[in-house]
């Protein structure tokens, strides 16, 4: 896998971490709609929609978590997603 | 003195408390323990959040209290205590120090916790809101007492702060005040965000609110989290001073036993004697 197309990835709430390495891609869904994150994802910043799943797609098992609430920001391909918030 | 069968059933209760003692000390220990990897955790979290909202440059401290122009005008005091007792003078501590501050003309008091709301009502204080500490092992709901304090123009909560496993403290901060004290070590340190660069969805401002509840509910959940290390502390503490207790306790009645055997076998090795002497003198008397 080209270490130079990977997300890094770290998801978490208050008390636990739910994912923190290299992912493919980050998919959940907001006010606007669904929205995926890939490498090389303009910056963006969010608030994701309450109870929906998010999905983080690695090169083996795909993450699923679903929330309460969150926030997620993108930023030069670092995502990062507070969660139950 | 006490028949040493008395003193035996007493003994075996003392020594049942003392067992008693020792299993809720390591049940505080245990807890103590577990409760500051979460407040660790529960930090690293809000320094994280904190720089990101940092990098909006948005200062909260005008953004909440501007929430507030509509408020009621009153202040409230959120008094955190244990949800039982069993655990030292803490909680008596604690309310004594709201009710230093306390004026009832412009003040409402919130309580968390069943033995704190206890020790108000003792006292002849009403509290307008009651609510349970919210216990979980992953989340703290506090968004019912978020919501409860929200009307007041001011929110000053008092809890019970762990210094040491020895030292626990009582402390009063000012929940917005709080945000910015628990942020001071992550300021700066991540670059500006603007609209220029950054889609928003739905808006900066709905992600900025949503930021300042969060980093509000956490403050409140680390006060909350803090108070009960210092409820567990005490709780260890109180234990310790019982187990203690009872161990002298076990000591004494132990020897307080066998003073009461030896005197119970004198007196009946008197009676031996003195019926053996009758006799002697009765065959004497006879022969």
């Amino acid at each position: 896998m080209n270490q130079d197309r990977l997300l890094k990835v770290d998801a978490r709430s208050p008390f636990e971490v739910y994912f923190q390495d290299s992912a493919l891609t980050v998919s959940g869904s907001n006010k606007v709609g669904k929205f995926d994150i890939l490498p090389g994802h303009a910056d963006f910043f969010s608030i994701i929609n309450p109870d929906s799943e998010l999905v983080i797609g690695t090169d083996q098992e795909d993450i699923r978590i679903t929330a309460s609430n969150g926030i997620i920001c993108v930023k030069d391909d670092q995502v990062q997603l507070f969660l139950n918030i | 003195m006490r028949r040493p069968s008395a003193i035996l059933e007493d003994t075996e209760q003392v020594e049942t408390v003392e067992d008693l003692t020792g299993v809720f000390e390591s049940l505080a220990t245990t807890q103590i323990a577990k409760v500051k990897n979460k407040v660790d955790m529960s930090k690293e979290f809000f320094n994280l959040l904190w720089a990101k909202y940092a990098s909006l440059r948005l200062d909260p401290q005008s953004r909440i209290t501007s929430r507030a122009r509509s408020s009621n005008g009153r202040i409230v005091f959120v008094v955190i205590s244990a949800e039982a007792g069993l655990s030292g003078d803490i909680d008596q501590r604690l309310i004594e120090t709201v009710l230093r501050d306390y004026d009832q003309k412009s003040t409402d008091i919130v309580v968390l916790g069943s033995h704190g709301a206890q020790q108000l009502m003792q006292r002849g204080v009403r509290y307008v809101k009651y609510f349970r500490v919210p216990t979980s092992d992953s989340y703290i709901d506090v968004s019912p007492v978020i919501e409860a304090i929200s009307p007041y123009a001011q929110a000053k909560v008092y809890y019970e702060e762990y210094i040491s496993i020895g030292v626990q403290d009582i402390k009063s901060i000012d929940l917005i005040q709080s945000i910015q004290t628990m942020s001071k070590d992550s300021e700066g340190s991540e670059d500006i965000i603007s609209e220029k660069d950054t889609i928003f969805e739905p808006s900066l401002n709905e992600i900025a609110d949503i930021m300042e509840t969060a980093m509000m509910s956490l403050a409140f959940s680390q006060v909350i989290l803090e108070s009960g290390l210092a409820q567990d502390a005490s709780r260890f503490n109180a234990m310790a001073v019982a187990k203690k207790r009872a161990s002298e306790l076990v000591g004494l009645y132990s020897m307080e036993y066998n003073r009461a055997r030896r005197s119970q076998n004198d007196r009946q090795m008197r009676e031996v004697m003195v019926a053996l002497k009758r006799k002697k003198h009765e065959r004497s008397k006879y022969a």
